[in-house]
Formats: C-alpha cells, sequence, structure tokens
C-alpha cells in the first residue's frame, strides 16, 4: 500500500511539472489540405529533422531564470508536424523507394518572455531551413528557410501563453511550407533550388 | 489510505489535463476566383518597448532625425511615457507614410505583399487592389472584398538582454466578405515581426537600413496573411 501511495505522490510531481518542459507541438485538428495538396501525390522520406541550435533550452523564465524546454526533443515535434503536413496533402511518408527526400535543419526554436507592467510579451521563433531532394537522383530541387514567429502580450504568469505563442509559431512556419508554390514544383519534381 | 493513494493516482492523471478549444468548422471559400483587395483604416508608428521602465530609450529614438518635424509633437508623449505609460510613443496616421517610406504607405506595402504572394500561387483568376471601396460593375464581378488594415507598425523590443534587441513589426488585419451581403467569409491578425534581432544604435545610425527593416517586416505581414488566405482556403483549383 505504501508502494500504490509513493507511485500516486511520483506520479502527481511528475505530471503536474509543466515548468520542467513545454509541450510544443503541430495540433493534428488544425491542419488542412493547402497548395501542397495540387501537386501529384508522392512518397516523401521525411529526415534527416537536424536540431542546429546552439542551445537545447529555448530560453529563459525571467522570474525563476529557470531553462525553459520542451518536452519532447525538438527534431521530433518538427518530424512530426511535417509528417502531418505531407500526409493532409495527399501524400506518403515511405523511407523507402521515395519519390522525395524532405529534409530540415531546426536553426530556432525559442522563445523570449519580456516582463512589463502586469503583463508579459512573448515572442516565440521557429526557423527551418528544409532542403528537397529527389529521392532517386539526390539533385536538390528547392532550398529554403521558414520563418515562423509570433508575438502576443498575456500575463506573466500565464501557464498556456509559452505554449501557445510556441505552437502558433510552429504553425505558422508549417502554414508556409504547405502555401509555398516552389515547393509544389519541388514535389512535382521542378528544380526551384535557390536558397532564401 | 487505499482511498487517498487513488485519489492521488486519479489527480495525476486528471488534474494536468487540459480541454482542446472548440474548433470552428474550417471555412470554405475555395468558389471564391476574383477578389478585390482593398486598404483602409489608420496606421500607428508605434515603438514598443514593454518593459518594467517605459520610457528609457525615447530621448535616443527622438536622435534618429527620422521623425523630422514630428520631433516636437512627440515630446509630450514621452513625458506622458515617462510618467507611466509603457507605450514609447505614437504617431498621428498624417505622418506614417512619412517615416522614410518614401511614396509607399505601410497599407500598401502589406496589401502590395498580399497581392503577389496570392498571384504566385495561381489560386486566383483575377486579384485587382484598390485604393476604397469598388463600385459598380468593379464591385460586382469580385466573388470576395478583402480588406486590409495596418493598426500598427514600427519597432518592438524583442529580447532582453546587453544590448536589448528591437525588431521591426506590423500588426495587421484582414477580412474577406461576400459583396452584396457584406457576410464576413474568413478573417486573421498577423501580428509580423522581423526575423533579424538588432540593437537599437543598428536603427538609430541607418536610415536606409531601417527603412528596408520596416518595409520587409510589412511585406512579411502581407505574405504571412496570404498564406494564412490559401492555407484555409484549402487546395480546391
Amino acid at each position: 500500500m505504501r508502494a500504490l501511495l509513493l507511485l500516486g505522490v511520483l506520479a502527481l510531481a511528475a505530471g503536474c511539472a509543466s515548468a520542467v518542459g513545454l509541450d510544443v507541438g503541430y495540433p493534428a485538428d488544425g491542419v488542412n489540405r493547402a497548395l501542397l495538396a495540387s501537386a501529384t501525390p508522392r512518397r516523401v522520406a521525411i529526415g534527416p529533422i537536424t536540431d542546429r541550435r546552439r542551445e537545447a533550452r529555448l530560453g529563459i523564465e525571467p522570474e525563476s531564470k529557470k531553462d525553459v524546454v520542451t518536452r519532447r526533443p525538438v527534431s521530433e515535434i518538427v518530424r512530426d508536424a511535417l509528417a502531418l503536413e505531407v500526409a493532409a496533402n495527399g501524400h506518403t511518408a515511405a523511407a523507402d523507394r521515395a519519390d522525395v527526400a524532405l529534409a530540415a535543419d531546426v536553426e530556432e526554436f525559442r522563445l523570449d518572455v519580456l516582463r512589463g507592467y502586469g503583463s508579459a510579451q512573448f515572442v516565440g521563433k521557429v526557423v527551418l531551413a528544409v532542403a528537397v531532394t529527389d529521392g532517386r537522383t539526390g539533385q536538390r530541387l528547392l532550398a529554403r528557410r521558414y520563418v515562423g514567429i509570433n508575438r502576443r502580450r498575456a500575463e506573466a504568469d500565464s501557464e498556456s501563453a509559452p505554449r501557445e505563442t510556441m505552437d502558433t509559431a510552429l504553425a505558422r512556419a508549417m502554414h508556409d511550407l504547405a502555401t509555398d508554390p516552389d515547393l509544389v514544383r519541388a514535389f512535382s519534381g521542378i528544380s526551384t533550388a535557390t536558397a532564401r | 489510505m487505499r482511498a487517498v493513494a487513488v485519489l492521488l493516482i486519479l489527480l495525476a492523471l486528471a488534474g494536468c489535463a487540459t480541454t482542446p478549444p472548440p474548433r470552428s468548422a474550417a471555412p470554405s471559400f475555395e468558389h471564391v476566383r476574383q477578389l478585390a483587395v482593398v486598404v483602409s483604416g489608420d496606421s500607428t508608428f508605434t515603438v514598443l518597448e514593454h518593459r518594467a521602465e517605459p520610457g528609457r530609450t525615447f530621448d535616443e529614438i527622438l536622435q534618429w532625425g527620422m521623425f523630422g518635424s514630428y520631433r516636437s509633437v512627440l515630446r509630450p508623449i514621452a513625458e506622458l511615457v515617462h510618467r507611466g505609460i509603457n507605450w514609447l510613443l505614437e504617431v498621428d496616421n498624417t505622418s506614417d507614410a512619412r517615416v522614410d517610406l518614401g511614396d509607399l504607405t505601410p497599407r500598401a506595402a502589406v496589401a502590395g505583399a498580399f497581392v503577389r504572394a496570392l498571384e504566385a500561387s495561381g489560386r486566383f483568376d483575377e486579384i485587382r487592389a484598390y485604393g476604397r471601396e469598388p463600385l459598380g460593375e468593379d464591385r460586382r464581378r469580385a466573388d470576395a472584398i478583402v480588406r486590409i488594415t495596418v493598426p500598427a507598425w514600427g519597432l518592438v523590443r524583442v529580447q532582453d538582454g546587453d544590448p536589448e534587441l528591437l525588431s521591426a513589426f506590423a500588426d495587421a488585419r484582414v477580412e474577406m466578405v461576400a459583396p452584396g451581403s457584406g457576410v464576413t467569409i474568413w478573417a486573421t491578425g498577423e501580428d509580423a515581426t522581423g526575423a533579424e534581432r538588432l540593437p537599437l544604435r543598428a536603427f538609430t545610425r541607418d536610415r536606409e537600413f531601417t527603412r528596408q527593416q520596416l518595409l520587409g517586416v510589412l511585406e512579411r505581414a502581407g505574405q504571412r496573411m496570404a498564406s494564412e488566405l490559401l492555407y484555409a482556403r484549402g487546395a480546391g483549383r
């Protein structure tokens, strides 16, 4: 019985420890078929997704000075977001016999919190350097940087604002990707390999 | 004892659960092929500090020379700021086009980028931009009227530290309505923030650089709103 009680206490402590990390993600119910669906359905190899950030933390909580981190690895969050977007647009995520490969470097995934009078400004920023290559020839079809930023004001002690800020920044980067005419051309095998 | 344990476990499982906000039905406007884009409303140039000690950098801002004769207009506002208002400054609408954007207004910069992005998508047959509400045949031929406003734009403090870092920003809004009924088909707001973060000095010592940063973020606001419109519209052609 004591063990059960201890287990309960531990579960309570771990389950509610939201300060440890933000549960950032790209909610599946917000994903639409977009411009990317106008490309011929493709088998898409997603990866590698490489975390290129210099620091693992997103930022620092201004009062406690604790690191703000994500609960899951950032590369996993981005991979899941790309997979959702690819699938929602009628393509198939597949490791083998892929028509195109979609790789990404996570260059920034950060949150800045600026305290003001009774409120705080939250600035979330996600920068993904995405490369699309031909799955058969390896030819680079597209290299593009997608930047999602969200800036919002909320109560300084808001529990949801940090996560919502990062969710929105990620969603904006993904929406830009899914509505990029050059990505549609790249999925169709047409090279537009100009980095920007 | 057992009841306490069960209660604790239930709390652990349920106590942190959050209920996702209800999601409204996705708007459908795939039938919209002809757009009339109208820019309207006032735009205010603003420097947002959002700090516990407001107004500290106001005097530095006034040294820019960007505001020319408006310095005297801004001075009383600065004094208000120092009394506790955490907006650093606001320039009235008559001056917004003269913050060194040349002939371009903030609204025109946002709308121009918005239209170009929609045109590049190939999803629309015709997109016409108007400086005021279209009338007569122009209004009848549009499947939807898109109204763009840019209530605020300027510079915003985005990162603490030494030095603190600022970015250009533009807060814009777009609303798509059905001509005739005036029913809102779709709407969104965009808090565009420049990707580059720079010390205040970078903006104050180079007018052309500042101009480019401001123009860049205004265009970014237009592109982003176009992305969101295309995303909401779906894949239909």
